[in-house]
């Protein structure tokens, strides 16, 4: 057997074997949100229910309050994307092109990516608490705002300084103020890099738990803090949990595959093209 | 041609002139209301009584940093910590980096599978952990039922409750989730070694794993020093999985650091305590940061 | 339209000092060329005029008022810039109008001035498309059109051919003549090619290492250069440098061979005698004399370069390699030994510890 088939084949296997290993839980997770609860301890397991049934995804939805969860989800994350999209473009563009304060300024912004949450969000957790911002909307929005600023930042960052900004002192030169050039030329031609941005931004926001789990309870809770009523002993509610975690995972597989070309930058903050 | 000077032409020329301070003011305030001043406000907490167990902000020296250095879980949460970061990350590389070598000449359906392998990392980790869970939980998951049917004898695991299984199975969730991260990285950078020096290297007779080994990894390494980093340096936070798997147990055997001081501060309440915990941990990273992205930096990647 | 004075213009980049102390003044409606080698500042000089850069030191007037502290936009100045930065975004129409809007003329009357400006650089049939449907000459009339739509005091031009293949260089360099001539604005156009700087010129000011090295008219830079650098610069193939001893008796060349100056000259460089000098000579005042008779130098052919009319032959004189542009029949072949007679109406003498060209 020569070496090319030898190396094709190794390929295959390792391919294969981690397709394999990426969608058995996914399997599993979509095949029990639509299994009868009387399946749930068949031996050997029901691999595919005979008779599907929608009832999970009901239950979670209107018991759970999966839909109150989804619904703060979608304005929380939509709301903390558009602040940290608008602030974080407006901060890049000073960085990428006046290099303002310096190296210093760009870089304690990177530092806030790296911060361990538990040690912010205790603080943050008394403040709220003292100002009347826990469990509300507002102040999950603006939490999630400051944490995705700094990858919001670097990758605009990034992505300005792949601009020529000849384009911009043209318009300033033809009568713009800094702020028109900025409006009417840089931004619509880095649309693309903000709206990738932006959808990182939503992905982060949609998928957090942490500071969900402790800044919000009864009302602004979102989506993942939903998963709390499934765990330890209060019954097997196998089927809600998968049911609500695939209406949680969909909308957020289909936006990063929207935007996977500019997925390495996204994971690098801008340190990587891609 | 210009315009007679009104209000708005001083107001916009203002505006042009601290143009760069304008655009950042909004960023910077907010963090420095949602980051800076929190921590500026727990410096105060950590050194009072701030507690919901027990009354009033009394001064009380360094006690809140002796009760969390004497407690055992506290170091035992540490070391579950660095253990589980060191085997995830390990695994990860290794992972990601077969993965990548396998995708980085092009193939019938490559850009398919390149789609389905990076999924997980679009999925909360909540949701990673309630996958793991149910497939691994007794009685409901599959998982004993096959490995026993494999393996020949009646394999009765308690992934969740049993060490030393409750680590493996919070590694396979994490490895799970974050080996695409390792791959995404490192098939950029091995798609961006010029081919010329493979060329080259074959004409001195030089192939297969010495190639591996001479040209690609020195090649790459910029790149690996920049996904390793950025990985650990999220893998020290572990706290999701560990909630929706184990919930820490069996008793405090797989707290993490971030779970050890969640619960030190919101279900014991003591949370002065676990503000001295959370800065004592945030020390503790910023050295590993600053050891870290100091060597990435002299790395340079492009 | 308005005149230009630049006074004591210095620019630093950090620690890097890239215009030295510029003193200019451009007269209302003169076409200004600033030419140099690379990198010697004229690009960051003419972003200073623009507003695009600060003045580190130093002042910048436009039609007498001082500009320093002023906007791009409130200058009211138009730019061409290298690589046209037209908006991608935006159609040919939008392009030349993006000036007019961001001013808030009135429509109707944005739209009759595109037009006019259209017609002028015959784009006007391709005003709907975008940038990137355009070739690179159209995209340039594009460019030029965005500028003289806005009717502004001062154009400013950088390197704006470079990127134009050899053919349509020439074309839009009589079309920006034409356009000047039309217009009668001031314009202060960049290259770093000498063959632009000469055509298009009132004036050339020739930089180097972000200082004036002389400036005047074309013709006066060319006859009669101030420096080594001037010379060397201007006239195409580049004159000819040859080391040499000013004598009582003449120039004397590294080999002994002697050119006897006419008794003017020898009066005019007799301080000089007894130096040595770097003796300079175009290529066209370099021509084949006969083996007898004028003052003459022999030497052998080593290289001949047919270019059709003319032909560049190459020789040395003391050891020096030395070009003439010659007549086709007179060229010769290489190993041919040949008589030179170098044209003494028009030699340069240069001293050669400061470059400096003597008797000026
Ligand atoms: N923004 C800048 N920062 C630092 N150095 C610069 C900058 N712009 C230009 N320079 C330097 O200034 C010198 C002159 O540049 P420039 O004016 O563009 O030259 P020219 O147009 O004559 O080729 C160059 O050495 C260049 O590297
Ligand atoms: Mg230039």
């Amino acid at each position: 057997m020569s070496l090319i088939t030898r190396a094709n084949i190794a390929r295959t296997l390792l391919l294969g074997f981690f397709l394999l290993f990426t969608f058995v839980p996914l399997y599993w997770m979509f095949i029990t949100s639509i299994k009868p609860s009387d399946d749930y301890l068949a031996v050997p397991p029901v691999w595919f229910p005979a008779e599907p049934t929608m009832l999970h995804y009901t239950a979670a939805l209107f018991a759970y309050r999966g839909l109150d969860g989804l619904i703060n989800s979608v304005i929380i994350s939509a709301a903390a994307t558009l602040l940290s999209t608008v602030l974080g473009t407006l901060m890049a563009y000073s960085l990428a092109r006046f290099n303002t304060g310096g190296q210093h300024l760009s870089f304690w912004v990177l530092s806030q990516r790296f911060l361990p949450p538990i040690a912010i969000v205790l603080p943050i957790f008394l403040i709220y608490r003292a100002v009347g911002l826990h469990d509300t909307h507002f102040g999950l929005i603006i939490a999630y705002t400051v944490f995705t600023l700094p990858v919001t930042v670097w990758m605009m960052f990034a992505y300005f300084r792949q601009m020529p900004k000849s384009l911009e002192e043209a318009a300033l030169v033809d009568g713009c103020t800094r702020w028109q050039s900025l409006w009417r030329v840089a931004i619509p031609l880095a649309m693309p890099g903000i709206v990738a941005a932006a959808v990182f931004a939503f992905i982060a926001c949609w998928t957090e738990f942490f500071f969900a789990l402790i800044l919000t309870s009864q009302t602004a809770f979102t989506l993942p803090t939903v998963f709390r009523a499934f765990l330890g002993f209060q019954g097997a509610q196998y089927g809600e949990a998968s049911a609500l975690a695939m209406v949680s995972l969909v909308p957020s597989i289909i936006l990063g595959i929207l935007v996977q070309r500019h997925l390495v930058r996204g994971l690098t903050l801008g340190a990587v093209r891609g | 041609m210009s315009a007679p000077a009104t209000r708005f032409d001083a107001l916009s020329e203002w505006s042009d002139r601290h143009f760069k301070w304008l655009l950042v003011a909004p960023a910077v305030l907010l963090i420095l209301a949602l980051s800076v001043y929190p921590l500026l406000f727990s410096v105060w907490v950590l050194f009072v009584n701030y507690d919901f167990t027990v009354p009033g902000h009394g001064f009380v020296g360094l006690r809140n940093f002796t009760r969390v250095l004497a407690d055992p879980v506290a170091r035992w949460s540490l070391w579950v910590t660095i253990l589980l970061s060191t085997i995830n990350v390990t695994i990860e590389f290794l992972l990601g980096l077969a993965l990548a070598l396998a995708m980085v000449k092009s193939f019938r359906g490559r850009g398919l599978i390149m789609s389905l392998l990076i999924i997980p990392l679009f999925i909360s980790p909540v949701i990673v952990g309630q996958a793991w869970a149910l497939l691994l939980q007794r009685p409901f998951g599959p998982t004993n039922y096959v490995l026993s049917q494999i393996l020949g004898f009646e394999v009765t695991i308690g992934w969740l409750t049993q060490a030393p299984w409750n680590f493996i199975a919070l590694v396979l969730a994490d490895v799970w989730q974050w080996t695409p991260f390792m791959f995404v990285i490192l098939l950029a950078g091995l798609t961006a070694i010029p081919p010329n020096l493979y060329e080259a290297a074959e004409l001195d007779g030089v192939d297969g794993w010495r190639a591996f080994w001479w040209i690609t990894l020195p090649q790459l390494g910029p790149m690996i020093m920049l996904a390793i980093t950025f990985r650990i340096l999220d893998a020290v936070r572990l706290f999701d999985t560990i909630f929706v798997m184990t919930g820490g147990g069996p008793g405090t055997n797989t707290y993490s650091s971030s779970f050890y001081l969640y619960t030190l501060g919101f279900t014991q309440f003591h949370l002065s305590e676990a503000t001295a915990g959370a800065w004592m941990f945030l020390v503790i990273t910023a050295i590993l940061i600053t050891f870290l992205v100091r060597r990435l930096l002299k790395a340079e990647p492009t | 339209m308005a005149h230009v004075t630049i006074k004591g213009l210095h620019k630093h980049f950090g620690a890097v000092h890239v215009v030295k102390g510029i003193d200019l003044a451009i007269a209302d409606g003169e076409f200004t060329v600033l030419v140099g080698p690379s990198g010697c500042g004229k690009s960051t000089l003419l972003r200073t005029v623009a507003g695009l850069e600060q003045a580190s030191e130093g002042t910048i007037e436009i039609g007498g008022k001082v500009v320093n502290d002023t906007r791009p936009r409130d200058r009211d100045v138009a730019m061409v810039f290298q690589d046209y930065a037209l908006y991608p975004h935006m159609t040919v129409a939008q392009n030349i109008g993006f000036g007019l809007r961001a001013r808030n003329f009135p429509r109707p009357e944005i739209e009759t001035r595109v037009k006019r400006a259209a017609k002028m650089l015959n784009i006007d049939q391709l005003l709907d498309r975008l940038p990137r449907q355009l070739s690179g000459g159209q995209r340039q009339r594009v460019a030029i059109g965005r500028a003289i739509v806005r009717n502004p005091q001062i154009f400013l031009f950088d390197e704006p051919l470079s990127n134009l293949d050899a053919q349509l260089r020439d074309e839009m360099r009589s079309e920006i003549k034409r356009l000047h001539q039309e217009l009668g604005a001031t314009m202060i156009y960049v290259t770093h090619d000498q063959i632009e700087a000469m055509t298009l010129a009132d004036r050339i000011v020739l930089m180097n290492a972000g200082q004036i090295e002389q400036s005047g008219t074309p013709l006066e830079l060319y006859e009669k250069p101030r420096t080594r650098f001037v010379a060397g610069f201007l006239g195409s193939p580049k004159i000819n440098f040859i080391k040499a001893r000013l004598e009582n008796a003449g120039i004397v060349f590294a080999d002994g061979q002697t050119l006897k100056l006419p008794a003017v000259d020898a009066q005019r460089y007799a301080a000089h005698a007894g130096k040595p000098v770097i003796f300079g000579i175009r290529p066209q005042h370099i021509d084949r004399a006969p083996m007898t008779g004028s003052p003459h130098i022999k030497s052998t052919v080593d290289l001949v370069q047919p270019t059709g009319a003319r032909t560049y032959v190459t020789f040395t004189i003391g050891g020096e390699p030395v070009m003439a542009e010659l007549d086709a029949h007179d060229a010769g072949k290489p190993g041919d030994e040949i008589a030179i007679a170098l044209d003494l109406a028009h030699f340069l003498l240069i001293a050669p510890e400061n470059g400096n060209v003597l008797g000026r």
